[in-house]
């Protein structure tokens, strides 16, 4: 369907008006974040892809999961309904992976009480950063998996509802209908790939690479810093602990396999005391032990490596696994 | 011979048996730090994008080294030497008189990177080859804000030098341009850009300086044995908690610059390593220009300024 103006802005003045919190991108600067806005004019959607990514609307940075005095006081469930606004294809697919993580098997009620009330609206893309490669992984980027996703095609705004909350919601929109012309210009648009790089995983080679010296090699210049685990759609690790002596609040709060403490055990023994095999985990985590959710937990955005201070490029080194 | 040639020259005549130098990263125009042994030597490429500081490498390796430094690099490891966690006679240096880096960002803007082939200063105009044809931009349009405040552009210690040494000065001026704002606009100033901080800790990671192996911002557990209690474990201190708003950043931010007091070296990777921008040079020059008026130190003194102050002090 096509709507005749602009559909994400509208979209956003809808939804804060009925009472969501809204997470979009915000320009700073020449760049943008993705974060909670409490207007439209606020979000700016001139981007390839936001600097962090949609997780945090799903998976806060930080959140109070219990307030304490002599016993637990409150448990903080924010049952407000959210949604997310002007994601891309890779990133919409890391909510998915998100999901696995958290709602199968042990079942995760903060983040399942977000998840039940989230709404995704999605941007078609339609060019590539040099870093891109989430075709790699069946990844359509112009086609990405969301409750609405909006294509700009030929100066057109294409509207899509793939889920009944996404039809309940454009129903608010007057949308009028595809011409024949049209709907094959669209089709045509979601079908062509676009030019990217590609990621080549042969998980039968990253079993047998564990203990090779490769590993030292890539993480010669590591940094061990979080700034891949981070900026990652979905990297899921947190951490617990608490704030405040006889009241206070316990903390989940974001945490990185790079970081030495992340695996550091109360007896002082720490598993990963190295950066190289904190690093050598990331790419095991990535590709080969989440293998057991079913899928790769990696969706081809380029952030760690358009980001990482020492140059470390998932593509290469995942391709050049020896 | 070109400043790359020298660089390949200079370093087959040292007996160092490991070499931290700049190799070109697959799929991008800039340079990345790699240790290489002396057969490895033709891997190595230098231009205005070998941005990175190798000194913090250097750390991780012993026995003779050699190593490319520009000038910000050499006082990097002037310092460490200076602290005594490098030996001086352990290193071959390598140094480049330098004309400053250019910014990645702002060369990201300008051309699409993946079609870079190569980038080289002629002059004041930094030449991008690109696939198809090339782009010349005056190089002050791209040079790293940092350089432009450079100071010793011409390396304070090393054994070869590449390339004529170059005056740098000092020059304060955008900090006092700063230091013009009242204290509410300089608050609300920091406290804009600290709230966007993610605190994946990178500047600390890059920095050539933060070396200790346990942070401040970490939780201790230097003196956790298997002897030690529960109870123990739970009271160790925590200066600052995991949680990320403005103002814990500000604190992050604020202790970590003043325990570089007469030391940073101004290489600024901190700045370059921050996914989210923020002007962490600015606090950092802050600093420098108070160990410089207040406190009478020069980086470039071969005495820590802490040790300085000790025996200066009644």
């Amino acid at each position: 369907m096509i709507y005749e103006g602009d559909f994400l802005r509208d979209a956003i003045s809808n939804l804060l008006a009925a009472g969501y919190r809204v997470f979009a991108p915000v320009k700073v600067g020449d760049f943008h974040i993705f974060r909670e806005i409490s207007s439209a004019n606020e979000a700016d959607f001139n981007y390839i892809l936001p600097r962090n990514s949609a997780k945090v609307a799903l998976f806060p940075q930080n959140e109070v999961l219990i307030e304490y005095g002599e016993w637990i006081e409150k448990i903080p469930i924010d049952k407000k309904k959210i949604a997310v606004v002007g994601i891309r294809a890779c990133d919409a697919k890391a909510i998915k992976l998100l999901d696995k993580h958290f709602l199968e098997g042990f079942v995760d009620p903060y983040y399942k009480a977000r998840r039940e009330e989230l709404l995704t609206i999605a941007i078609a893309c339609d060019n590539a950063s040099i870093n891109c490669f989430c075709q790699s992984f069946g990844i359509n980027p112009r086609k990405p998996e969301a409750d609405v996703v909006v294509s700009n095609i030929d100066g057109k705004v294409f509207v899509s509802a793939n889920s009944e909350a996404g039809k309940a919601f454009v129903r608010e929109f007057k949308l009028r209908g595809e011409s024949e012309e049209e709907s094959m210009i669209r089709e045509r648009f979601e079908n062509e790939k676009i030019e990217m790089r590609k990621i080549d995983v042969d998980v039968e080679k990253l079993k047998k690479s564990f203990d090779s010296p490769y590993w030292k090699e890539v993480a010669t210049n590591c940094k061990s810093c979080g700034l891949c685990t981070y900026l990652c759609p979905t990297c899921f690790c947190f951490d617990i602990y608490d704030e405040g002596e006889r009241r206070g609040v316990r903390i989940r709060a974001w945490d990185s396999c790079q970081f030495p403490l992340h695996t550091l055990e109360s007896s002082s023994h720490n598993p990963r005391s190295e950066k190289w095999q904190r690093l050598r985990n990331r790419f095991y985590d990535k590709f080969y032990y989440t293998l057991r959710k079913g899928d790769y937990y990696c969706v081809g955005c380029g952030r760690c490596i358009d980001y990482c201070p020492a140059g470390i490029d998932i593509v290469n080194v995942i391709s050049g696994v020896r | 011979m070109n400043e790359l040639e020298k660089i390949k020259e200079a370093l087959r005549s040292s007996s160092a048996e490991k070499i931290v130098a700049f190799v070109r990263k697959e799929n991008e125009p800039r340079e990345v730090l790699a240790i290489l042994s002396p057969n490895e030597i033709d891997r190595i490429s230098f231009s205005p994008l070998s941005f990175n500081n190798p000194a913090k490498l250097l750390m991780q390796l012993n026995g003779k080294v050699a190593v490319v430094a520009k000038g910000c690099d050499a006082m990097a490891i002037k310092q460490l030497i200076k602290e005594g966690k490098l030996k001086r006679e352990n290193l071959f240096i390598v140094g480049i008189s330098c004309k400053g880096v250019a910014d990645y960002r702002k060369l990201s803007k300008l051309v699409k990177l993946n079609e870079v082939t190569s980038v080289e200063l002629e002059g004041d105009e930094l030449v991008i080859k690109l696939k198809n044809g090339e782009k010349r931009v005056a190089f002050a349009e791209v040079v790293d804000e940092n350089c432009v405040y450079c100071e010793h552009p011409t390396p304070v210690i090393y054994d070869v030098l590449i390339g004529e040494p170059r005056e740098g000065k000092r020059d304060f001026s955008d900090v006092e341009e700063f230091e013009k704002l009242s204290r509410e606009e300089r608050w609300d100033y920091w406290i804009s850009q600290f709230e966007r901080c993610i605190r994946c800790h990178a500047c600390r990671s890059v920095c050539p300086l933060c070396y200790c192996e346990e942070c401040m911002v970490d939780p201790s557990n230097l003196a956790i044995s298997p002897m030690s209690t529960a109870e123990d474990k739970a009271s160790y201190p925590r200066l600052l908690g995991k949680t990320v708003n403005a103002k814990d950043n500000a604190i992050y931010h604020i202790l970590r610059v003043l325990h570089h007091a007469g030391r940073c070296a101004g290489c600024g990777e901190c700045e370059r390593a921050c996914p989210m921008e923020l002007p962490l040079r600015k606090l950092e020059r802050k600093l420098e220009k108070v160990v410089v008026e207040t406190f009478g130190y020069d980086l470039n003194e071969d005495i820590p300024f802490l040790s300085k102050l000790d025996i200066v002090g009644d």
